[in-house]
């Protein structure tokens, strides 16, 4: 009944952020749509920001929210925030501001989601080294300070760019495995659904619907 | 729709209008509670009499049976129970719903404002409430609504779903009505998620919904929030901008915010817009569209979708590479020209009673979430967030609202009436199109008429031309005139007439002199029968036994003849009608005479009714003479003529006519008639005096052909009848005729006649004469 390649059984909802320009919009297509954003023209179609993946045998519909990163928009953009699991923090290595403002995005991030919110760290842009700015080290000693995973991505190239959604996915699965994650909360970020409806709570008579006798 | 200032204005309107229903009374809340057309009355809980009434004694079995249904969602029947109890503080509650009414009709838009805080503080309020909320019954019309919705929704489902789902939505319904008053927002934003949890998991363990899959279960939960929602938002002060929420002094606050900063454009904001594009404009334009229509969707769902489509407009105008960075402030300057009515209270009933977990997942969460941020960046607008000095923001803020924002403003409502010409444009090519097609359709019909009208006239001609005109009146005429211009007795007709079978008498006659036997036997072969049996079927018995003894003198007459005969058969002159005659002779010993008698009285008839009708006179009564009369022969007889004569006559020449008019080509003939007078006429004419011998002999021919082949009698009579409506021969007529003063002929045609009466008398004209005669006007 759920073997159909649309069947899900989670849904986690991860959020994209960092300032303006970091390429926040081309990780999200490039992982979506496996396409790099410059190269075609692309409108946000109906299947908004989604791509399912498989993580341990399960079925997982990964609901990517963009955000805007202008500081302007900073006060307003909590709402952003509201039931992620997964955050996806992103900075140009080409420009040493974006990389500086990681630790107010990092209070915000720790602010307004809940404590069990995977937070990853990508440094975008990884295919111009020539121009980087900020060196690997360098944002790899951050990550390991604030207890971030870490990769240096190419949204133009696409390397890193499935590792990064991937790894944040198997750390979410992981910690509901674990029962850090109440599915039950709707800030988890996470829903679960159940694979066969109708399950055996219910009374025997839906057993015997299930029968194939 | 115009935008800027005037459509500000009108939704600023709109959204007091809207607002109104909580101070004024609908006509529908005049009505009775049930859903029913009546008035109700606050004395029967606002029921009509008879709900009411209806209402009583279902309120008072329940009572007596008071176990209630256990069923796993609460029906909203269980209610009745209480209501009994309800009915004691009811007189309070319509003493304030009198005094609600009155202040209604008193108090116009200044009261609005005062009326919210009165309501917050007034206890009466509350209380009223509280009883409304028991004494509360759902629509009768929001269920149906719901089962058709979800027919058409979900036919393939179940109908246990479709009842699990509406009892559910009931059940919502009344929990959340009960709990508004005493709950604060929050908690019934909480109680109302519950309930939407509460539904998922009833979804996930009744059997009911076993075979439901997952993706049916999430538009069924939209379903459910959707039809208990519509109907909550209908209700004033529940669930949209509630008590005790600052919603609406919120939404009035937003709205004059917005109209402050209309002087915003695009480069305060840093996007990408070009007002004097066209399609730029056109974008724009639309998102303002939906999301003015946010307001006047009802459910949560119905609102986030409206959001959604404002918002992929926004996304269309920023262009490709569409990003959050480009999204956020193209949105804000969107909800800056639109200035939604009831803004913030549309916002938080979506924030509050939408099922969060659409909320917080999926296209309609995210772009809602997008809008909010929107929303709370106007709010919090200050000079530091446009990038602007501090000074030239005040003085911007400071200039009267109505000033700022023209530009886009004039655009905005140049682009609505662009879109209005457009629409007028399409109406107008649309109905350019319907005409076309009507004139192409007219012209079809156009030219199918003609076609029509060529092949009818084709058709026409053709028949015309299967069927000539000329031969019609040929029947008795010549002979009239023969009979005339031979100056012989009529008995001189009736001697071609044997000849029913001239060609062949001929052919025998001329191929091998005719050893009379043969002869005989070919005449006899073909007739006797036919003839007998005509005989038979049409003379009375009577007129049998006369003609029978005729038949005897006849075979004398024959005999005698035949002695006689081989001088005759010498003459050259004469040959057909000699061999007739010998042939007739020969017969007697067989059943020949029967035959031949029948031929001549046949003959004689016709010849007699030809002498009598044709003639001028016959045109005249052309019109009226229905062969009926002529066919029921007892009438016939009795009228005019002596009995025993007038039926034999009668059989004989129904025979006779049958006989003629039952070939083909006589009926269209007959029938043309009447069409072309000038036929008649012409053919008339030519004939009469024509009548050369040759050119009647071959009418004869033809006409003794006709005798020929008609052998049965019985089905000619059809044709005779159809044939002869028109035709002047029936016998009154030949009555008549005689009378007439105005015929030319008409002493001639009494001569005629009379002789006709003559020979027709079977014993003296028709046998013994026939074979004289023929010689006599062969003669001439």
């Amino acid at each position: 009944m759920t073997s159909g390649p649309y069947n899900y059984s989670y849904i986690f909802k991860y959020i994209i952020i960092g300032d303006m320009g970091v390429g926040k919009s081309c990780l999200l297509h490039q992982f979506t749509d496996k396409k790099f954003m410059a190269d075609c023209p692309h409108t946000i179609g109906v299947e908004f920001g989604t791509r399912i993946i498989e993580v341990a045998g399960q079925k997982i519909k990964l609901q990517i929210w963009d955000t805007a990163g202008q500081e302007r928009f900073r006060a307003v953009t909590r709402s952003y925030y509201r039931g992620a699991a997964g955050a996806l923090m992103v900075y140009d290595i080409t420009r040493r501001s974006t990389y500086n403002h990681l630790s107010s995005w990092l209070t915000d991030t720790r602010n307004l989601t809940n404590p069990s919110t995977v937070i990853f760290l990508i440094g975008n842009k990884s295919d111009l080294d020539g121009q980087r700015d900020v060196t690997y080290e360098e944002a790899k000693q951050f990550a390991d300070e604030n207890g971030l995973m870490f990769v240096e991505a190419s949204a133009k190239t696409g390397q890193n760019v499935e590792e990064a959604f991937l790894e944040t996915a198997k750390k979410i699965y992981q910690s509901i495995q674990d029962g850090r994650l109440d599915l039950n909360a709707a800030e988890s970020g996470v829903q679960h659904k159940p694979a066969s409806p109708g399950r055996p709570l219910a009374a025997p008579p839906a057993s015997r619907d299930n029968c194939t006798c | 729709m115009l935008f800027g200032p005037n459509l500000q204005r009108s939704y600023k309107y709109m959204s007091f209008a809207s607002k109104m229903p909580s101070l004024r009374m609908d006509q529908i809340d005049l009505k009775c509670k049930n859903g029913c057309d009546y008035y109700g009355n606050p004395q029967w809980q606002g029921y009509c009499s008879k709900c009411h009434r209806e209402q009583m004694t279902r309120q008072r079995r329940a009572e007596k049976a008071s176990s209630n249904p256990s069923a796993t969602l609460p029906k909203p029947e269980p209610k009745k129970p209480e209501r009994g109890v309800k009915q004691v503080s009811h007189s309070s509650f319509s003493k304030f719903e009198e005094k609600r009414l009155r202040q209604s009709e008193t108090s116009k838009k200044a009261n609005l404002l005062k009326f919210s805080v009165f309501k917050k503080s007034s206890t009466e309020e509350h209380e009223h409430s509280e009883k409304r909320a028991h004494e509360f019954k759902i629509p009768a019309m929001v269920n149906e609504g719901m089962k058709r919705d979800f027919r058409t929704r979900f036919p393939a489902l179940p109908a246990h779903v479709d009842r699990d789902s509406r009892a559910f939505v009931h059940s919502f319904i009344m929990d959340v009505i009960k709990c508004a008053n005493v709950m604060t927002v929050d908690e019934l934003s909480e109680r109302v998620q519950r309930q939407y949890q509460r539904f998922m998991k009833h979804m996930d363990t009744s059997q009911h919904f076993v075979g439901v899959d997952s993706d049916t279960k999430e538009l069924l939960m939209d379903f459910v929030e959707k039809h208990a929602m519509t109907y909550l938002h209908e209700l004033p002060s529940v669930v949209f901008s509630p008590n005790g929420t600052d919603d609406e002094r919120a939404d009035r606050a937003m709205s004059e915010r917005i109209q402050q900063l209309s002087w915003v454009g695009e480069r305060h904001l840093e996007c990408k817009l070009d007002r004097n594009q066209h399609a730029c404009r056109q974008l724009v334009y639309k998102a303002i569209s939906e999301l003015l229509g946010m307001d006047s969707a009802a459910s949560p769902g119905g609102k986030l979708a409206r959001v959604r489509r404002c918002c992929r407009h926004v996304l269309a105008l920023c262009g490709a590479p569409a990003s959050a960075d480009d999204l956020l402030p193209a949105l804000i300057f969107t909800v800056l020209k639109a200035n939604p009515p009831r803004l913030v209270s549309n916002i938080n009933f979506v924030t509050r009673f939408c099922n969060a977990q659409r909320l917080m997942t999926g296209e309609g969460g995210y772009y809602f979430t997008n809008l909010c941020c929107a929303v709370s960046f106007i709010e919090n607008l200050t000079a530091e967030s446009l990038n602007m000095d501090k000074k030239e923001f005040d003085c911007y803020m400071s200039m009267p609202a109505s000033i700022g924002g023209s530009a886009w403003a004039a655009a905005l409502s140049l682009c609505g009436a662009t879109r209005e010409a457009e629409e007028q444009r399409e109406a107008a090519l649309r109905v350019l199109q319907d005409a076309r097609e009507v004139q192409a359709r007219a012209q079809a019909l156009h030219t199918d008429a003609l076609a029509f009208q060529e092949q009818i006239a084709k058709k026409v001609e053709d028949v015309l031309a299967k069927t000539p005109l000329e031969i019609k009146p040929r029947r008795e005429i010549p002979r009239l005139r023969r009979s005339k211009t031979a100056d012989a007795s009529p008995l001189i007709d009736l001697e071609p007439i044997p000849t029913h079978n001239p060609p062949r008498s001929l052919a025998t006659d001329t191929s091998e002199p005719p050893p009379p036997l043969l002869n005989f036997d070919v005449v006899s072969a073909d007739n006797p029968q036919i003839s007998r049996t005509i005989v038979e079927n049409q003379v009375p018995t009577e007129e049998k036994d006369s003609i029978e003894d005729q038949i005897h003198e006849t075979d004398s007459g024959e005999i005698c003849s035949k002695t006689c005969e081989p001088p005759v058969a010498a003459q050259p002159t004469e040959p057909k009608l000699n061999i007739l005659g010998f042939e007739v002779i020969e017969k007697p010993s067989t059943s020949v005479p029967p035959r031949n008698l029948e031929q001549t009285f046949e003959l004689k008839q016709a010849s007699s009714l030809e002498l009598l009708t044709p003639s001028p006179l016959g045109f005249t009564p052309f019109d009226s003479r229905s062969i009926d009369e002529l066919m029921t022969p007892d009438e016939f007889g009795s009228d005019s003529l002596a009995p025993g004569l007038s039926n034999i006559n009668y059989d004989i020449d129904l025979s006779d006519l049958s006989g003629d008019n039952s070939v083909a080509e006589d009926a269209p003939k007959e029938a043309k008639d009447p069409f072309s007078p000038d036929g008649l006429k012409t053919t008339f004419d030519p004939f009469a005096p024509q009548t050369s011998a040759v050119a009647y002999k071959e009418v004869l021919d033809k006409f003794d052909e006709f005798t020929l082949t008609d052998t049965k009698p019985n089905q000619s009579f059809d044709p005779f009848d159809v044939i002869h409506r028109s035709d002047p021969f029936s016998p009154v007529l030949t009555v008549n005729m005689e009378h007439k003063p105005n015929d030319p002929f008409s002493p001639e045609q009494r001569e005629a006649s009379s002789i006709l009466d003559d020979s027709d008398s079977p014993t003296s004209a028709c046998l013994l004469p026939s074979p004289l005669q023929p010689q006599t006007s062969n003669k001439p």
